[in-house]
């Protein structure tokens, strides 16, 4: 990931997170599958991101941890969204849109 | 987030790290763990899913830490763990940590002295309320220089300005002051109403002069300082029976100044100005002026306000001639006290600051050295999952430590360099009393610090951990990666100091030839063997009463003619180079015999007359002050018995003056009336001419002089001059014993005429000596530099030189080899030092004498100085370089 995504992406991704655990708690590996499905693999969210955000946002207050078994019987650490979490959603998704709108006619004007 | 749950989670991550720790290592663990099912799930074969799951991870520990970087209220954790690596780094090379932090602390040490003299002198705020609205105004003369106001001038100011909320006139005085156990001499300030509202200051008990207190025959009250109240008035809050006399007047105190206000400084009783009534003449200049601005007023528009009064002034006068003002100034009062210091305290500033460019520099070359042996340390932390910012961050926690450990003992020094300072500073330094180790230092010292370690922590981090890391692994084995870079960085950084030690012992080189030209001028006297004995009567107006000071005199100076040892005695209105202030100086008439001007008006009359005006300094001597002295007879005679207080006054003038003033002729036998500086408007026949002396310091030409005789023109403030093979302290002793024998009221002062001398070169030998000190200890600095890249390079060499050796070089070559290398950085240094020096040594011009900036001699001699003290410092490590074994070196790691 080069410089000039990162700043980008780091808004974007905290927005995906909270967007893919809308479905239900989850772990890791799980959020991270998630994203790929539905962004229709055009992200791909590596652990060395994935986790530093995760941990941010739990500090935050946006999500909730706690450790489960996964399908296959494995502990697992599992994330699920709060109420200042739904909130974030909310506005991020705001955000988001304004941000894609303005884009959007930038690049139709000639 | 709330400010709550941040402060919880903070605490959490402080608190219980390693229960975080692990749970995160569970959970990136557990991760790896689920991709390796998915791989095997998708048909994998286990070995291939593990190794495919851990890529995909990218490294357990790089993402645990770039959790832990990215999770609140790390980053204090995580200083305190720098800090105790840190330390221990620094304690497990304890050779190192010694000379880093001694080197960084006489560098800071020796800045933060330096600043606290700036900061006193120059910077502190005067402490009196609103103290950057207190002005000075000064008339400005014909010749475009400030000078001090005479008293009609004075009045317009004060009655016509607009700018000024206060402003009063001051002037001091020393008096002797009599009625206790011993007869004192003080420093007295004549002042106007409204000088203590200048400063904002009003009497702790007692009240204020009030413009009844200044009028012609007012009852004579006098306020005193809070010191002089409690040392002399033994704090008695009673001040009706309080009385001092003071010169042969009884004053009453009226008031007492809180502690702390002294204004003149050394004052600390203060008179109404003027009770004799005011000076007419707009051309007799003596007092200064004070004054607070209006609110909302500047300091430009003061100066607009006043020098238009002043131009008014000068356009209107019927007083013309050059003592009459051109124009006036105002300017902030703190910088009219100290703007004669101001360049040689800023210079010393800049030298000191060279001195710690120098000291850092040998602490940013032991960083890197040690940088590059801890560049295998560095991958293996790199390795482990360190970001580039944490090692970052790992450097400046050192520098840090070093800096701060530096920067405290450096404080610690200069505490005690501060008293040094202060006991060797010039006596005409002002402020002296306001420098110490105060607030505001200490924070200078600590932005110091904390500067020099960001400094050197970024050069070094960015050093260690630019390019990629990991080859120190790959290169591990022989320590040598970056070494070839790092190197020359150091010899850059050794070039660098070699050409600011350079401006430096340049500059300390100039100051000191400056002061030994000085010292080998002609002063125009002899210094050795002479006491000097102020004495100071009553000061009167009376010619009878003054006559009978003369006569005083005459008997103090016969009967100290009679002491063991003492071969001769005269006496002096001034003293050459006491104080700078030299003679008084004006303006004098040629006449004729016959025609003395019946009174002042007379006198400015015939200054209308251009031809008839001469300029000299005005001195009132005896004989005898020429013979102790030895200032020697050119032509004529010097005064004998024939000039008795009745004969004829006679005056005899300086070399100069007779060359100025009479060129072609022969000024013998010539009347001139100099009664303008004494009141006595008596013609003075010349008759004698004697060598110039210089009054003002011996850096400064002589002035033209007339002498008169002090039995004629009798004054009541002298400087007795005795020249005795005696030892100073038995005449001492025994010369007040014959003044109290005289009159037992009449307060004195000894010196030796070797004291007054040597205080005259204080400033100068000041800064010799700390610029010197300075300049001696960056080239030492300097030369540890050298020395330490030179065997640094050597050591890192060893195989190499080994190499060489073994396929047949002779030691010659290998000696010239490394020499070649320590001379090419010796000569880069030098180059850019001596094109700093000639950019640079013009800013010392002001203080130097009789040499010029670019003083080929002085830049020479430090030249070869500091190139020989290099060399000497690169031979020792290419001496060892020559003993190398090859069959050792070879073998050697």
């Amino acid at each position: 990931m080069s410089p000039e995504q990162t700043s980008l992406l780091q808004g974007t991704l905290d927005l995906l997170i909270l967007k893919s655990l809308i479905a239900g708690e989850m772990h890791g590996l799980g959020i991270s599958r998630r994203i790929q499905q539905i962004t229709s693999g055009t992200f791909v969210v590596k652990p060395g991101s994935l986790f530093p955000a995760l941990h941010r946002m739990e500090e935050e207050g946006w999500i909730s941890s706690f450790w489960g078994d996964s399908e296959n019987n494995r502990r697992a650490k599992y994330y699920r969204l709060t109420k200042p979490g739904r909130k974030q959603l909310a506005l991020e998704t705001r955000r988001w849109g304004r941000i894609s709108w303005a884009i959007a006619q930038a690049l139709e004007t000639s | 987030m709330p400010l709550l749950a941040k402060v919880q989670s903070f605490l959490r991550n402080l608190l219980s790290t390693r229960r975080a720790d692990v749970e995160l290592d569970r959970e990136v663990h557990s991760h790896l763990e689920l991709l390796t099912d998915e791989n095997i799930r998708a048909g994998m074969p286990s070995k291939e899913a593990e190794r495919a799951a851990r890529l995909e991870l990218g490294g357990i520990e790089q993402v645990k830490e770039q959790v832990r970087e990215e999770r609140l209220g790390n980053w204090l954790h995580s200083v305190f763990s720098d800090g105790r690596y840190g330390v221990r780094q620094l304690r497990k090379n304890p050779g190192f940590t010694a000379v880093a932090i001694l080197t960084l602390a006489l560098g800071i040490g020796a800045t933060t002295a330096i600043f606290s003299v700036v900061y006193g002198v120059l910077l502190r705020p005067l402490p009196y309320p609103n103290p950057n609205r207190i002005m000075a105004v000064f008339e400005v003369t014909s010749k475009g220089r400030p000078s001090r106001l005479a008293d009609p001038n004075f009045d317009d100011f004060r009655d016509q300005n607009h700018s000024f909320q206060a402003i009063a006139k001051y002037n001091s005085n020393i008096v002797s002051i009599s009625g206790s156990s011993q007869p004192t001499r003080a420093t007295v300030a004549g002042v106007t109403p409204g000088f203590f509202k200048v400063f904002g200051v009003q009497p702790i008990i007692g009240r204020d002069f009030s413009t009844g207190d200044n009028k012609k025959g007012a009852a004579p009250a006098v306020l005193v300082s809070y010191g002089y109240w409690k040392q002399y008035l033994g704090s008695s809050p009673d001040l009706s029976q309080s009385r001092l006399k003071i010169d042969n007047a009884v004053y009453s105190v009226i008031g007492v100044l809180p502690a702390g206000f002294q204004f003149p400084p050394d004052v600390s009783l203060w008179l109404p100005a003027d009770l004799d009534g005011e000076n007419t003449s707009r051309t007799s200049h003596n007092y200064s002026a004070v004054g607070r601005l209006r609110d909302g007023v500047t300091a430009e528009h003061a100066n607009q306000d006043i020098s238009s009064i002043a131009r008014r002034i000068h356009e209107t006068s019927s007083e013309q001639g050059d003592y009459l003002l051109k124009d006036a100034t105002v300017i902030p009062l703190r910088d009219s006290i100290t703007g004669n210091v101001r360049s040689p305290l800023l210079v010393l500033l800049g030298a000191v600051g060279f001195l710690l460019l120098v000291a850092c520099a040998n602490v940013a070359n032991l960083l890197l050295a040690q940088a590059s042996v801890r560049e295998r340390e560095l991958a293996v932390r790199s390795a482990l999952g360190a970001a580039r910012g944490r090692l970052i961050r790992q450097f400046l926690t050192e520098t840090f430590l070093l800096s701060l450990v530096g920067g405290g003992l450096g404080v610690l020094g200069a505490l005690l360099g501060v008293a040094g300072l202060v006991a060797l500073a010039p006596e005409n330094l002002p402020r002296l009393e306001s420098v110490s180790i105060s607030i505001p230092v200490l924070a200078f010292a600590f932005l110091l610090s904390t500067a020099v370690a960001a400094g050197l922590g970024a050069f070094t981090a960015v050093r260690a951990t630019s390019g990629d890391l990991r080859k120190g692994l790959e290169e591990g084995g022989r320590g040598q990666a970056g070494s070839q870079s790092s190197q020359r960085i150091g010899r850059a950084i050794v070039a660098a100091q070699i050409a600011i030690t350079l401006v430096l012992v340049i500059g300390a080189g100039l100051l000191g030839r400056s002061l030994m030209k000085v010292l080998e001028l002609n002063p125009g006297f002899r210094v050795d063997k002479i006491v000097t004995m102020d004495v100071s009567l009553p000061w009167l107006e009376d010619p009878k009463a003054k006559a009978s000071q003369g006569i005083f005199f005459s008997n103090l100076i016969g009967r100290l003619k009679q002491l063991p040892g003492v071969r001769n005695v005269g006496a002096t209105s001034g003293l050459p180079l006491d104080g700078g202030g030299g003679l008084p100086d004006g303006m004098f008439l040629l006449m004729t015999q016959n025609e003395v001007p019946k009174n002042f008006d007379g006198f400015q009359a015939l200054t209308l007359q251009k031809e008839r005006i001469g300029n000299a300094d005005f001195g009132v001597v005896t004989d005898g002050y020429f013979q102790v002295l030895q200032i020697p007879l050119i032509r004529g005679r010097i005064f004998d018995e024939r000039d008795g207080a009745d004969s004829p006054h006679v005056a005899v003038i300086s070399d100069s003056l007779a060359r100025d003033r009479w060129l072609g002729q022969d000024p013998i036998g010539h009347t001139i009336e100099f009664g303008n500086m004494d009141g006595d408007l008596r013609l003075l026949t010349i008759v004698g001419i004697v060598g110039d002396v210089r009054y003002y310091g011996l850096d400064v030409p002589p002035r033209p002089t007339v002498y008169v005789n002090l039995f004629q023109r009798p004054r009541s403030a002298i400087s007795v001059t005795m020249l005795s093979d005696a030892d100073t302290q038995s005449v001492t002793t025994e010369a007040r014993g014959i003044l109290h024998d005289l009159d037992p009221e009449i307060p004195t002062r000894f010196r030796t005429f070797s004291q007054v001398y040597s205080a005259s070169l204080g400033s100068r030998r000041f800064n010799v000596i700390l610029i010197g000190f300075f300049g001696i200890t960056a080239l030492v600095l300097a030369t540890i530099g050298v020395f330490g890249v030179m065997a640094y390079s050597v050591s890192r060499r060893t195989r190499e030189i080994g190499v060489r050796v073994a396929l047949g070089a002779a030691s010659g070559e290998v000696l010239r080899m490394i020499l070649g290398q320590g001379l090419r950085t010796i000569f880069v240094g030098v180059a850019i030092g001596i094109a700093g020096s000639l950019a640079l040594t013009r800013t010392v011009e002001s203080l130097l004498f009789a040499v010029t900036p670019t003083d080929p001699l002085t830049f020479g001699a430090v030249t070869l100085l500091l190139v020989g003290a290099a060399l000497l410092a690169c031979f020792i490590p290419a001496r060892r370089a020559t003993k190398v074994d090859p069959m050792v070196a070879l073998r050697y790691e």
